[in-house]
């Protein structure tokens, strides 16, 4: 499945749709703990990221509140 | 943090709780003695200043050191997130600053350590930030005291050198229900006798220069992030840039991303190393700690020269009840005590041989100080009176020594006043 992350292209080798939980670990995200995740510019609460699903052609950031900038 | 890692019991979880192996296998955390950290690319450290990627970029926001304490401190503490600095007092200053801005209001207990005073009768106030104090002892008081431009209740969980414990649950309930988050400064109890998060503190701060550290060979402070105040109303609308992307996080990201990264109090990465080989052993001194305390606090109390002692651990402390049922039967390693006036006192301080007399808690070794003529030798007698301290009075931090010596310490310094 094809993704924008980050503004980046990015594929996964899943074809169906993942929870937010699911890409996370399959795309290695580091500091899961911590991330903010926006799903096609919505931020997403972290008790649904086991029932958010992501699908071919979504747009993904992370978040971080420990970087240099606001 | 992991499950398994939450699963962990209390003792357990400050030796492997929210620890990484260290380089080649190492126990120990690398000290990363470095002001900044460079990357192959621009886009590598744009991505990291947007947030969008993890990494360090210079010491006063972040490092790696500073970032392993942190993680054990906020699993120890079962909260969500944490951030140290370079002292208690910057840890308070920090922490504060990210819930209150110009005319808003703290509601604090009036029982506080002198210099969390100070900043809040004194230097607040000259920035527009008004302080009103009230007896942590008198539930009524605290609701009578909130305000509607009241932004922060805060206490101390055992008051020193006052020695009066709060009851923290009733406090979290009287906050809850106001929508005001309850910051916690949990020095003198430190996370061994109770998780304060777990009693219902919003925000926890230590002085981890104390307990934490242990052996005070380092300043340094800590803010810990219980991930349980709700910033999302009225009172809070600075927040909410913070709530809606960080969620639950909207504190410590304020935190971060503001107030501590303008203010600048970072810690010093010896510091954070050292204060963590500290937290180790918290379990252990703070068993000794307690027991001493209680040794010390008995003797002194069957001693015809001593006419009051004030220590929770006591059957007779009003506090008893309260202390025991919250710390689960244990009250801590300071102790007050009276003798006849101050010259009695002075003359007790100058007699100890093995007590050190100094400005400081927490150590390993037993510590005395005349309050009234020293930390607290700034403020008029109405507040020294609100702060529990008076002439005749000797504060204690009893340490880790055998509990002999330290009674026949005190014991021979009494024959002597």
């Amino acid at each position: 499945m094809n993704l924008t992350v980050n503004g980046k292209p990015a594929t996964i080798g899943e074809e169906t749709a993942v929870s937010i939980t699911h890409l996370l670990e399959a795309l290695q995200v580091e500091q899961r703990e911590y991330v903010t995740v926006e799903l096609n510019g919505d931020i997403m609460d972290r008790g649904d990221f086991e029932k958010a699903t992501v699908k071919d052609g979504d747009s993904v950031e992370f978040l971080y509140f420990m970087g240099g900038g606001r | 943090m992991a499950e398994a890692e939450q699963q962990l019991r209390f003792d357990t979880k400050l030796i492997h709780g929210g620890t990484v192996p260290g380089p080649s296998g190492a126990t120990k955390p690398p000290i990363v003695q470095a002001s900044a950290f460079a990357y192959q690319t621009a886009e590598e450290l744009e991505d990291i200043f947007k947030g969008r990627a993890v990494g360090q970029v210079y010491t006063r926001i972040g490092n790696p050191t500073l970032e392993g304490l942190e993680k054990r401190l906020a699993v120890i503490e079962n909260g969500i997130a944490a951030v140290i600095t370079s002292s208690g007092m910057s840890a308070i200053t920090t922490a504060v600053m990210a819930v209150v801005r110009c005319d808003d209001e703290i509601l604090s207990s009036a029982s506080l350590f002198g210099g969390t005073y100070s900043l809040f009768h004194d230097t607040l106030a000259n920035y527009g930030i008004k302080t009103r104090f009230f007896d942590p002892t008198d539930l009524g008081a605290l609701e009578a005291g909130i305000s509607e431009r009241t932004r922060l209740i805060f206490v101390e969980t055992i008051g020193n050198p006052k020695m009066d414990v709060p009851d923290i649950e009733a406090f979290s309930a009287i906050a809850k229900k106001s929508g005001i988050p309850l910051m916690v400064d949990a020095t003198v109890s430190t996370p061994y006798l109770a998780r304060m998060r777990d009693l219902g503190a919003d925000i926890i701060i230590h002085s981890t220069s104390k307990y934490i550290n242990g052996t005070a060979n380092s300043i340094g402070g800590a803010i810990i992030d219980a991930g349980s105040f709700d910033w999302g109303s009225d009172r809070f609308p600075h927040f909410e840039p913070f709530r809606r992307k960080y969620r639950n996080f909207a504190f410590t990201a304020r935190v971060r991303k503001l107030i501590h990264k303008d203010f600048g109090a970072c810690a010093a990465p010896l510091n954070a190393f050292l204060s963590g080989e500290g937290l180790d052993t918290l379990a252990l001194r703070m068993e000794r700690h307690c027991s001493n305390a209680l040794e010390l606090a008995h003797f002194l109390q069957s001693h015809p020269k001593v006419a009051w002692v004030n220590y929770p651990g006591l059957p007779d402390s009003p506090f008893h009840e309260v202390a025991g049922r919250q710390f689960n039967g244990r009250f801590g390693g300071l102790l007050t005590f009276g003798l006849a006036d101050k010259p009695a006192a002075f003359r007790l301080v100058n007699a100890l041989r093995l007590a050190k007399n100094l400005a400081n808690i927490g150590d390993t070794k037993t510590l005395v100080i005349h309050p009234a003529s020293t930390i607290c030798a700034d403020y008029t007698p109405e507040v020294k009176r609100l702060m529990g301290v008076s002439e005749e009075l000797v504060r204690v931090s009893v340490g880790i020594e055998d509990p002999a010596d330290i009674v026949e310490d005190f014991s021979a310094a009494l024959e002597r006043v």
